[in-house]
């Protein structure tokens, strides 16, 4: 491997302070670490959970699980246009509103009672509403927190969050901004569950030491190369709670007859769009705590991870596409696109299922890492100093309940 | 016009014994298809779409997208299963039924080709 892909820790302040030492294990698969991690990190931070193109119109709706807070959340769009997410729970008793996953309407009506909602969250009306001892005004639905960057929309279970997004997100927020993302009309997705630990299952996309072993042959050729057998990154960058890496590209990758033939389909319809000069192209967006974006055009994937218990996580993976199929090339290219990236991901989640059972026999008290899994190490200090402020909170008395 | 020209456009009619196991509606069915093929199915549907698969798409991408006939659509679903068999058959080869046991716990959920059909 050549000198220029040799790591160098970076200088920064916060990263010379992430150690060298081995990381405890039990966070990775203990249950009152989990539970301590869903209070200190989950249900008061921003989570991505979808896109703006899933409600292109006033009435459009969507519902997203969070397992770890026991909730049905539901994300509309009012008739002004603007986003508002809500507890899917009535004001009422409690009846979850709908069961959809998603869909169009103008107002919701819980099935127990009758009562019914705006788009907006605001009570419409209740059948003999004027014998209930409380007002109107006040039913309405229970708010959670939602705003989005680079069209993607991103959830916080607490309705008064200490930062706005674009405060939580920092510089990256202006690079996501000119990403594909932010301009993206559909997708391609996939979805999996894993009896695997959110970070476990998270850190696994964020080292690529596992490459050659692991996807060998799905890879492709173009994540290693004789130069960097290993494919390690160019660059890492630390941005507070988040990191980025700059991807190598093998100069001269070993791709099939159809890897060129499908990509090569794909960069005529990305030209056209002026999908192919991104400046952030081969940037690789780890936003804490469970988020990832990839820019690579032919290719440009987010992944995240949301946990369901300390040992079982859901992750979601999307290819984002600008513009519906040019033609039967683009159509070929996009699901040639998908078709790969799923047989990629196919691996992993094999191996991070054996590496946690590994994990859950207690055999391991420490993880031993190298200078090139530093990103899970910055995910691990970032966990830590959450759940070790939790703690300090109720010490002192002041934790939210 | 015989019954395997009316299946597919006449310049793909070499690939009509393929339509009914390949042909499938969806990105999910289309995986769900590689991952029940057997090894001399999918050698057989590779082999015989590799080198028309160009000419395919350049049939197709001369109508649009919405005024295509059956025959036409028929032919476009063929394409799109070889984008997921030819995974099979130049990359993971004779390892290829080992990575069919993890490929479907990732579900696909939604593909553009989906959506637009």
């Amino acid at each position: 491997m050549s000198a220029q892909h040799q790591y160098q820790m970076s200088e920064t302040e916060e990263a010379l302070a992430l150690g060298t030492g081995p990381l405890p294990a039990g966070p990775y698969y203990r249950d009152d670490y989990f539970a301590l991690e869903c209070e200190a990190i989950f249900k008061r931070t921003w989570l991505n959970i979808g896109h703006g193109c899933e409600l292109p119109e006033p009435g459009s709706f969507i519902v997203r699980q969070f397992d770890f807070a026991n909730a049905s959340i539901l994300i509309t769009r009012d008739n002004d246009g603007n986003l508002g997410a809500f507890h899917n729970v009535c004001t009422h008793r409690g009846t979850q509103l709908t069961q959809e996953a998603c869909g169009k309407r103008a107002s919701f009506t819980c099935p127990y009672h009758g009562w019914t909602f705006n788009s907006n969250g605001d009570l419409r009306g209740a059948p003999d509403l004027e014998r209930f001892y409380v007002e109107k005004k006040e039913l309405g639905l229970n708010r959670v927190s939602v705003a989005v960057c680079a069209g993607l929309i991103f959830v916080n279970l607490d309705p008064s969050p200490r930062q706005s997004l674009r405060e939580y997100l920092g510089v990256l927020g202006e690079q996501l901004e000119t990403q594909p993302v932010a301009s993206a009309t559909t997708y391609s997705e996939y979805v999996y569950e894993i009896d695997g630990n959110w970070k476990i299952t998270y850190d696994n996309f964020q080292e690529n030491y596992h490459l050659r072993f692991i996807h060998a042959r799905s890879g492709g050729g173009g994540a290693v190369g004789p130069e960097n057998q290993f494919g390690y990154p160019e660059k890492y960058g630390f941005h507070g709670e988040h990191r980025t890496q700059k991807i190598w590209t093998n100069p001269a990758p070993q791709l099939s007859a159809t890897q060129k033939l499908a990509f090569g389909k794909l960069v005529p319809a990305l030209m056209q769009r002026g999908m192919m000069n991104a400046a952030h192209a081969r940037d690789y967006y780890a936003l804490f705590p469970n988020f990832f974006l990839i820019g690579t055009p032919t290719q440009h994937f987010t992944h995240y991870v949301m946990p369901i218990s300390a040992r079982k996580s859901r992750g979601v993976i999307r290819i984002y596409w600008v513009g519906d199929d040019m033609n039967a090339s683009e159509r070929f290219g996009r699901e040639f696109s998908m078709a790969m990236a799923r047989d990629v991901h196919a691996e992993d989640r094999a191996v991070i299922e054996a590496g946690q059972r590994g994990l859950n026999s207690g055999a391991l008290k420490h993880i031993h890492l190298q200078s090139q899994e530093v990103l899970l190490r910055h995910l691990m200090h970032h966990v830590d100093a959450k759940v070790k402020a939790y703690q300090a909170e109720l010490a002192a008395g002041g934790a939210q309940q | 016009m015989n019954a395997t020209e009316r299946l597919l456009p006449a310049d793909f009619a070499a690939l009509a014994p393929f339509v009914e196991f390949w042909a499938a509606d969806t990105a999910a069915a289309r995986a769900h298809c590689r991952d029940i093929s057997d090894e001399a199915g999918r050698a057989a549907f590779y082999n015989a779409a590799v080198d028309l698969v160009p000419q395919a798409l350049a049939w197709l991408d001369a109508r649009p997208l919405n005024g295509w006939d059956e025959s036409e659509q028929r032919l476009m679903k063929l394409v799109l299963s070889f984008a997921h068999v030819a995974l099979a058959v130049e990359l993971h080869r004779e390892e290829e039924p080992q990575h069919a046991r993890n490929r479907p716990y990732m579900r696909i959920t939604r593909a553009p080709a989906d959506c637009e059909r």
